[in-house]
C-alpha cells in the first residue's frame, strides 16, 4: 500500500475568455497505487495550481461529471486507476477535455450538443402516470432484463465524444441518446414505441448513420454497450415496419449480404452500395481513421471467416425480417 | 447596472429527488417553476444511492416499518411524520414504478425486496445496486416532461428573507460559467440541497454535499435542528471512505477483526452484522481503537463476502464489486476487503413540519419557505436513520412540499425584490477574490475535515468537543484571510470551493454546539462521558440559531410521540 510512483501529466489549459490558444502545462506528481485519475486532478488543483478547472462530484463513477480524455482515450476520471493507465501509457500522460474544440476552461467543455441529443429522444416514459397507484405493473424478470443495462447510462459523454459519426455529422444523435431511445422503446410500460422508432429511423440523425466502429461500446464505463442497442433498434424498426427504403436500410441489406458472403464486414463496399460511389466520398475521413485502427480492411481484401458456413446458417435463422 | 431579477411562482434550489419531486408537482398544478442547481440534475447525489428504498409492499408489514423507524431513530423521530411516511410508502414506490423506475423484480413480476440493517422484514426495494440512479433518472425525466425549467450550474448563495414579516421571497445565485449574478424572485422558495457529511475527513459523500442550504438559512438567523446527529456508515472503503452499501451485509457479508473474530457477536448477538448502522460503526471503531484493526495502518476491519456464490455478487452487487476493485485493487468475490466507518448521512437540518413548511421557531413558520430531502429535518430519522429510508423521505416529502406549495400559493403574495439585494452575495464573492492571506481553500478544508472526524466523530467527549469549538474559531480566522488562487470569472471552481467551505465552517459549529450540550448518548450521537440515553433531559429536538457574530444559542423542543413509548434500544 505504500508503493509510490513518479509521474508526469501534461494538462490542457485554456480560458476561453482570456486565452487565444490553449497550452499544455506540465505537472509532476508522486502517485500511489490506490489513486484514480480524479485524485490526480484534485491534487494538481489543491497542491499545485488552484486555477485548474474540471467538473466532478460523486467521486465514484456514478454521477457522470468527470469525463475527460487521457492520451486521446475517453475515460471517467474517478473510475480509472492511475497505475492501471500507466500500464498502457507509461509514466507520462496527456490530459485533455473530451473535445478540445469545445473547451470553455481547461477540462470543462460546452456540452450543449450532447444534452440536445438527450432531449431529442423524448427522454421519459410515455403514458399515463397514476398518482396513487395501489399496484405496480407486473413485469417478469426476463422482460425487465430486456432493457439490458441501457438504464445504467450516467450521461458521462465518453461515447459521444469518441464517436466518429457524431464528430463529422452534426445532426447525428450519437450513441448515448440512441441507447436511451432503446431504453424506452424496450420498456413494456412505454406507450410510444412507434413514435420513438420513427424518430430514430430518420436518415441523418438516427440509427442508420452509425458506422458501427464499436468505439462507443469499448469506451463506455458502465457497460451500456450503445452499439448493441443501435443494432437492436435496427431490428425493432423492421419489426414495427417503420423503416423506409433509404440509404440507411440499404446499408442494412448490404450489411447482411456482406456477412453472408465473407463473414466479416466489407465496410468499404457497404458504404458504396448504400450511398453510391460519390456519397461514399463523404466518409473518407472516417474511413482513414478506421484504417489506421485496423478496423477497415482495404476494399476487395476482406477475409472470409473460418466458420463461414456457420455464419450463413446463423444469418438465415436469425433473419426475422424480409429485406 | 442592477442585478437582473427573474420572477417565478416557485423557485427550488436543488435537483435531487426532493427538488425534482416538488418541481414536478408544482409545475403540473400550473405554477411557473424553476429549479436551480449547482450540478446538472442527473449529477445530484441521489444518483449515488445503491442499496434500496423502503416500503412495506405487503399490508401486514406497515406497522413494523413504522416501528422499526421509530426504534431506529432512538425515539427522537417524530411519530406523526413516521406514521404518515411509512403508511404512504407503498404508493410512493408504485408511483415511481409507474413513472418508469427500473426496479428489480420477483419471478411473479412484482417488485423485489431485500433485507436491510435494523429492519424486521426484507422491505428495501432495489434496482440491482443502483437504486438511487433509477429513482433520480425517473423523477427528473418526469419533471422535465412536465415542463419544469432547470437551470444547471447555478450556485445559490443567499436567501431573500424579511425578518420582520418572517417571509421568504427568493434567492440570489450566480452562474458558475460566467460568475454572473441574478435574483430569482418568487412567491414560494424551496430548499432541497442535500446532505452535509462532507464536513468530515472520512466520508461517503459527493464533493457537492457541502450543506450550503443550511447555512444560507442560518445566516439569516433561522434555526437548524438536531445538527449533532450525523450517521457514520459502518462500511466505507479504507482510505477513501467511499461507500460499500449495506446491501453487502444484507446479502450476507461478515465482519472480522485481526483475531479473525466475527466481532459483532459481542455487540449485537441477535442481529449481528445487520444491527443498525450506529451500533455496527461503533463496534468497528472500538475494535480499531482497541488494537484489533487490520490493514497497513491497522485502521480498518475485514468485510468478507467470499462465502457467497460469485453469481450472487455478480447479479446483486456488481457495482460494489467494481468499487472495491477500483479503489482497493481487491475483488470481493475472491478476497476480503478493508472497510471502516465513514460519515454518511445528515439526520439534522432545516426544521420543517410534515408538509415541508420551514419553521422559524418551535411554534412559528416562515411564510413562503419550504424544505425537503436530506437538508431538511422533519424529523423522520431522529437520532439515527434506518438504511433505505432516506430515498423514500426525499421523494415522499419532496412531493408533499410541492403539494403544500400548490395549496399555499393563493395566499402567498410576491414581495418584489430589487436589484441591490444581491449585494450580500456579490460582496462575499469579491471579498474572497480580494483576500491574499497565506492559507488555501484546501488547507483549511482539510484541517476542518480531519478535526471534525477526530473530535466530533463516532466517539465524542466534552473535552474533544470543547477543543473542536475552539479550533473552529481559529479556522474561521484563517478563512477570513484565505486566498482564492483563481481570480478569473469563467468556471472559477476555486471560488466555488471557497464559498462552500464558508458554509461548512458555519454549519459545523452547529454540530459541535449541539453535541456538546447533549449530555447523553442517543442513536448516532455517542458521548463516551455520558454513555446512556437520558430521556428525562434529552427526549427533545435541538434548535440552534446563530447570531451575526457567529455565536450559537440552543433551545429544545418536544418530540412528537405516538403509540410507541420509548424503550431501551437493543438489537
Ligand atoms: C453513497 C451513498 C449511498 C446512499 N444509499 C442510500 C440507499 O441505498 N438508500 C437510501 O434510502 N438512501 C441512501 N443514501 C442517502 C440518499 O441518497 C440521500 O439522502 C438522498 O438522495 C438525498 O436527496 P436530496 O434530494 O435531498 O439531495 P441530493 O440528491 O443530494 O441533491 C442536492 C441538490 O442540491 C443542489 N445544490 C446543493 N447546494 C446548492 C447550491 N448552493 N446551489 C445550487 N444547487 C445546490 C445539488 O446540485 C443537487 O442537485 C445514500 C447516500 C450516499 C452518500
Ligand atoms: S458504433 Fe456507431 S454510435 Fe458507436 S461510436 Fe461508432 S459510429 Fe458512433
Ligand atoms: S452510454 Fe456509457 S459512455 Fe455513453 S454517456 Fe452513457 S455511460 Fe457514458
Ligand atoms: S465524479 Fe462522478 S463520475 Fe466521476
Amino acid at each position: 500500500m505504500y508503493e509510490k510512483r513518479e509521474m508526469t501529466f501534461r494538462v490542457f489549459r485554456f480560458n476561453a475568455q482570456s486565452d487565444y490558444l490553449p497550452a499544455y502545462k506540465r505537472y509532476d506528481l508522486t502517485v500511489s497505487k490506490e489513486e484514480v485519475m480524479l485524485d490526480v486532478l484534485n491534487r494538481i488543483k489543491w497542491e499545485q495550481d488552484p486555477t485548474l478547472s474540471y467538473r466532478r462530484s460523486c467521486r465514484h463513477g456514478i454521477c457522470g461529471s468527470c469525463g475527460i480524455k487521457v492520451n486521446g482515450r475517453a475515460i471517467v476520471a474517478c473510475k480509472e486507476n492511475v497505475w492501471q493507465l500507466a500500464e498502457l501509457y507509461g509514466e507520462e500522460m496527456v490530459i485533455e477535455p473530451q473535445d478540445t474544440r469545445l473547451a470553455y476552461k481547461d477540462l470543462i467543455i460546452d456540452k450543449s450538443r450532447f444534452w440536445e441529443s438527450y432531449r431529442a429522444v423524448t427522454p421519459w416514459l410515455e403514458g399515463p402516470v397514476e398518482e396513487k397507484p395501489q399496484k405496480e405493473h407486473l413485469i417478469e424478470p426476463n422482460y425487465a432484463e430486456q432493457i439490458d443495462e441501457a438504464d445504467h447510462c450516467i450521461q458521462c459523454g465518453s461515447c459521444f465524444y469518441s464517436c466518429p459519426a457524431a464528430a463529422v455529422n452534426e445532426a447525428y444523435l450519437g450513441p448515448a441518446a440512441l441507447a436511451l431511445a432503446y431504453r424506452f422503446s424496450t420498456d413494456v410500460r412505454d406507450k410510444s414505441h412507434a413514435n420513438r422508432l420513427r424518430a430514430v429511423n430518420e436518415p441523418g440523425s438516427g440509427i442508420w448513420d452509425c458506422v458501427k466502429c464499436v468505439e462507443c461500446s469499448e469506451t463506455c464505463p458502465k457497460g451500456v454497450e450503445p452499439l448493441s442497442k443501435i443494432f437492436a433498434l435496427h431490428n425493432q424498426t423492421f419489426e414495427a415496419g417503420v423503416h423506409k427504403r433509404n440509404v440507411a436500410t440499404r446499408h442494412a441489406v448490404v450489411f447482411k449480404r456482406s456477412i453472408e458472403k465473407h463473414g466479416p464486414l466489407d465496410e468499404a463496399e457497404n458504404v458504396r452500395y448504400s450511398e453510391g460511389s460519390l456519397g461514399a466520398l463523404r466518409h473518407m475521413r472516417e474511413a482513414f481513421a478506421m484504417l489506421r485502427r485496423g478496423k477497415l480492411p482495404l476494399p476487395g481484401r476482406v477475409h472470409k471467416s473460418h466458420n463461414h458456413s456457420e455464419v450463413k446458417t446463423l444469418i438465415q435463422s436469425a433473419s426475422k425480417n424480409k429485406f | 447596472m442592477g442585478t437582473p431579477v427573474h420572477k417565478f411562482d416557485v423557485v427550488i434550489v436543488g435537483a435531487g429527488l426532493a427538488g425534482c419531486a416538488a418541481a414536478k408537482t408544482a409545475q403540473e398544478a400550473g405554477l411557473k417553476t424553476v429549479v436551480l442547481t449547482k450540478l446538472h440534475p442527473l449529477r445530484s447525489h441521489s444518483g449515488a444511492a445503491q442499496g434500496g428504498i423502503n416500503a412495506a409492499l405487503s399490508e401486514s408489514d406497515t406497522a413494523s416499518h413504522e416501528f422499526d423507524t421509530v426504534k431506529g431513530s432512538d425515539y427522537l423521530g417524530d411519530q406523526d411524520a413516521i406514521e404518515l411516511m411509512t403508511r404512504e410508502a407503498p404508493q410512493t414506490i408504485r408511483w415511481l414504478e409507474h413513472m418508469g423506475a427500473v426496479f428489480s423484480r420477483n419471478d411473479d413480476g412484482t417488485i423485489a425486496q431485500r433485507p436491510f440493517g435494523g429492519q424486521s422484514h426484507p422491505r428495501a426495494c432495489y434496482a440491482k445496486d443502483r437504486t438511487g440512479l433509477t429513482c433520480l433518472q425517473t423523477i427528473y425525466e418526469q419533471a422535465h416532461r412536465a415542463g419544469v425549467q432547470f437551470l444547471d450550474e447555478w450556485y445559490v448563495g443567499d436567501l431573500l428573507y424579511d425578518k420582520s414579516s418572517d417571509q421568504a421571497y427568493g434567492v440570489v445565485a450566480y452562474s458558475l460559467k460566467e460568475t454572473e449574478f441574478a435574483i430569482f424572485n418568487a412567491k414560494a422558495v424551496m430548499f432541497a440541497t442535500g446532505g452535509y457529511a462532507r464536513a468530515f475527513g472520512i466520508n461517503s459523500n459527493a464533493h457537492a454535499n457541502t450543506g450550503d442550504g443550511l447555512s444560507i438559512l442560518a445566516r439569516h438567523g433561522l434555526p437548524l435542528e438536531d445538527m449533532e446527529f450525523v450517521q457514520f456508515h459502518p462500511t466505507g472503503l479504507a482510505g477513501s471512505g467511499i461507500l460499500i452499501s449495506e446491501a453487502a451485509r444484507g446479502e450476507g457479508g461478515h465482519l472480522y477483526n485481526s483475531e479473525n473474530e466475527r466481532f459483532m457477536e459481542k455487540y449485537a448477538p441477535s442481529k449481528m452484522e445487520l444491527a443498525p448502522r450506529d451500533v455496527v460503526s461503533r463496534a468497528i471503531e472500538k475494535e480499531i481503537l482497541e488494537g484489533r484493526g487490520v490493514g497497513p495502518n491497522k485502521d480498518s476491519v475485514w468485510l468478507d463476502l467470499t462465502h457467497l456464490p460469485e453469481e450472487i455478487i455478480e447479479t446483486r452487487l456488481p457495482e460494489l464489486r467494481d468499487l472495491a476493485i477500483t479503489f482497493l485493487g481487491r475483488d470481493m468475490a475472491k478476497e476480503r476487503i478493508l472497510i471502516r466507518a465513514t460519515a454518511h448521512y445528515s439526520m439534522g437540518g432545516i426544521p420543517t413540519d410534515i408538509d415541508g413548511r420551514v419553521r422559524s421557531g418551535a411554534e412559528r413558520k416562515v411564510s413562503g419557505l419550504y424544505a425537503a430531502g436530506e437538508c431538511a429535518c422533519v424529523s423522520i430519522h431522529g437520532a439515527n436513520r434506518l438504511g433505505a429510508n432516506s430515498l423514500l423521505e426525499a421523494i415522499f416529502f419532496g412531493r408533499r412540499a410541492g403539494e403544500a406549495i400548490v395549496q399555499d400559493i393563493g395566499q402567498l403574495e410576491l414581495r418584489e425584490a430589487i436589484g441591490t439585494e444581491s449585494d450580500r452575495l456579490s460582496g462575499e464573492v469579491s471579498a474572497l477574490l480580494r483576500n491574499n492571506g497565506p492559507d488555501t481553500v484546501h488547507a483549511i478544508r482539510t484541517d476542518l475535515q480531519q478535526s471534525m472526524t477526530r473530535n466530533a466523530g463516532v466517539f465524542r467527549t466534552r473535552a474533544s468537543l470543547l477543543e473542536q469549538k475552539a479550533y473552529l474559531a481559529t479556522l474561521r480566522d484563517r478563512f477570513s484571510q484565505m486566498r482564492v488562487g483563481d481570480k478569473s470569472k469563467l468556471y472559477n471552481t476555486d471560488l466555488q470551493e471557497a464559498l462552500e467551505l464558508g458554509h461548512m465552517l458555519d454549519f459545523s459549529a452547529f454540530i459541535v454546539e449541539g453535541a456538546l450540550a447533549r449530555e447523553e448518548s442517543r442513536g448516532a450521537h455517542y458521548r463516551e462521558d455520558f454513555p446512556e440515553r437520558n430521556d428525562e433531559r434529552f427526549l427533545q429536538h435541538t434548535f440552534g440559531t446563530m447570531d451575526p457574530s457567529g455565536k450559537i444559542a440552543l433551545e429544545y423542543t418536544p418530540v412528537t410521540l405516538g403509540r410507541h413509548t420509548p424503550q431501551a434500544r437493543t438489537y
